[in-house]
């Protein structure tokens, strides 16, 4: 157990030692992604209610969390197996999801600063009282790394070429047709039915409930649908880590 | 034996064979060689004992444990150069060589001290606090520092010294021999055949798959009975001289002749060369037995002619 915790905190160092010169940019780029989710999105509506803004702020997070793992985590596994990065680091003596966790922890901090800041942003513009609790880190990590799984396995199971665009569609389909930003009942009933079996509508629940706004759904459910989630995803990562060509 | 591939082969999809039957093994604190050309299958060898590529049949053992079942116990055992790029963009070249030292378990301070060590060694010291260049053969040198840090009871380089200039290779090949000496089994894959018969202590030549030859440099070159070999070297504008029924196959080029003599001519033949340098008729001579690379042209080369006639290449 100590050797695993010792190898993931050195290929979280490796990680930020090679993309220090950039995390600032990245940064950058996660506000912006956020900022946009709240006020790009609140440009379609222009007279904006209470419920549609704190829809829009508290949608950000998971919008910005769901991306993180279904494209960010994708394009780096596909570069990574490119360049042969992947494959390198896969012949060190290390448990074999640690690269998967390193990952996910350098793009987590990377996007903390962007997602509180637009949050708090969103909070004073729209006047929403938003109060984030101890659930915040829990939340967070679960729905990261319930995305993160769930790309990771498309992009070591899919040549390079092809998790991009796949990657991209998906994460497109999100954005548009999951009720994160909006409310589930204006989904069609069989796109709502399908959003009783995926994640996205129980996470942006767990969201709202961790950022202290009203929830819709069951939060035991909502717990157990992404719990669920994550652990097949976890399963399935591991699957295709061990995985030998 | 530390390392034994048993009658290794690996079918891809559609029937293409990446190795068929290999069968090598490798001792605690020797240097061996896998020699052969683009494509004879010596990377995926390596791939089939890091437990990346799972081969179709055979078994890979390491000290009595069967590593195509349990490639965690390879991980643990094998450090490894590779050949493509190692991920080092962003770090001075003591940070991507200590994280590779300690990600191996290696001690901090250990692992410290033995990587400021290797780049002293290896003549890298500019770089030692400096970002790693991104191409050529200081990013070589680090990723061989990376293995060599804190090396397994296996160490595999995959061509190491490709882009490395001709000074810091000397300085590489000792550390590959020094390795060996503290007890790891060297794996060295490499088409450099010049530069692994200085270095390796056994050899095994890979083509399409198979092993076709392997032993010591020098069995392998015994094995050939190859002829010697007589260079000439003329003035540039000067014509070749005559040659005896000795000289035999000569091949001219601009100040050059290249000629094999049979092992009873060697003293005739070094008298004839001598007289010649006397008489100012060449400017110097060269009188060597058959080279490493004469045993791989013999074993490989047949394959590659019939590879290009068959595809109508002349």
């Amino acid at each position: 157990m100590r050797r695993a915790w010792d190898s993931y905190r050195l290929l979280v160092q490796w990680q930020f030692l090679r993309l220090r010169n950039v995390l600032v940019l990245i940064a950058l780029i996660q506000l912006a992604l956020a900022l946009g989710i709240v006020y790009g999105l609140s440009l379609l509506v222009p007279h904006l209610d209470h419920t549609s803004a704190l829809f829009l702020a508290t949608g950000a997070p998971t919008l910005s969390l769901l991306l993180l793992g279904l494209t960010v985590v994708p394009q780096e596994v596909s570069q990574a197996k490119l360049d042969g990065r992947f494959e390198y680091l896969s012949t060190f003596p290390v448990p074999r999801l640690t690269s998967l966790a390193a990952d996910v922890s350098f793009w987590l901090v990377a996007q903390i600063p962007g997602t509180a800041l637009a949050l708090l942003v969103a909070d004073l513009r729209f006047g929403l009282h938003l109060r984030a609790g101890w659930a915040v880190l829990p939340v967070f990590l679960l729905i990261a790394l319930s995305s993160s799984a769930v790309g990771y396995c498309l992009a070591v199971l899919l040549r390079p070429q092809t998790a991009q665009p796949v990657t991209q569609f998906v994460a497109l389909g999100i954005l548009l047709f999951s009720p994160v930003n909006y409310p589930l009942e204006r989904l069609p009933p069989v796109v709502r039915d399908v959003h009783r079996v995926l994640p996205v509508a129980y996470m942006a629940d767990l969201v709202r409930w961790s950022l202290g706004a009203p929830h819709h759904l069951s939060l035991s459910a909502a717990f157990m649908v992404v719990a669920c989630w994550c652990g097949a995803g976890l399963a399935a990562s591991y699957r295709v880590a061990v995985r030998q060509r | 034996m530390l390392l034994e591939f048993e009658h290794v082969s690996k079918c891809y999809p559609g029937d293409v064979w990446a190795n068929r039957d290999v069968s090598l093994g490798v001792e605690a604190g020797e240097v061996f060689g896998v020699l052969g050309p683009n494509g004879a299958g010596k990377t995926t060898l390596i791939a089939q004992l890091l437990g990346v590529a799972r081969p179709t049949s055979g078994r890979i053992v390491m000290d009595g444990v069967d590593v195509v079942r349990r490639p965690d116990v390879a991980r643990q055992a094998c450090s490894y150069q590779p050949q493509t790029q190692v991920p080092v963009a962003g770090l001075t070249s003591m940070q991507a060589v200590t994280l590779a030292g300690r990600v191996r378990h290696g001690r901090g301070p250990d692992v410290r001290r033995r990587a400021h060590q290797l780049l002293q060694l290896l003549d890298l010291g500019e770089w030692e606090r400096n970002a790693v260049p991104l191409s050529g053969g200081v990013l070589r040198l680090v990723a061989f520092c990376m293995a060599a840090v804190e090396p397994g009871r296996v160490v595999v380089l995959d061509e190491p010294t490709n882009d490395v200039d001709p000074l810091r290779r000397k300085l590489l090949w000792q550390q590959v021999r020094t390795l060996a000496d503290r007890g790891s089994a060297v794996l060295l894959v490499t088409h450099n055949v010049l530069e692994a018969e200085r270095c390796v202590d056994r050899l095994a030549i890979i083509d399409q798959g198979r092993v076709v030859a392997t032993g010591t440099p020098a069995k392998l070159k015994a094995e050939l009975r190859a002829p010697l070999r007589l260079e000439l070297g003329l003035d540039l504008e000067a014509s070749s001289p005559p040659f005896p029924a000795f000289v035999r196959r000569p091949a001219a080029t601009r100040g050059r002749v290249v000629a094999e003599v049979a092992v009873a001519d060697a003293g005739a033949a070094a008298a004839w060369a001598v007289g010649l340098q006397e008489e100012g008729a060449i400017v110097e001579f060269l009188l060597a037995p058959a080279s490493l690379e004469d045993v791989y042209v013999r074993r490989v080369g047949v394959s590659l002619e019939e590879d290009a006639s068959a595809a109508g290449v002349g």
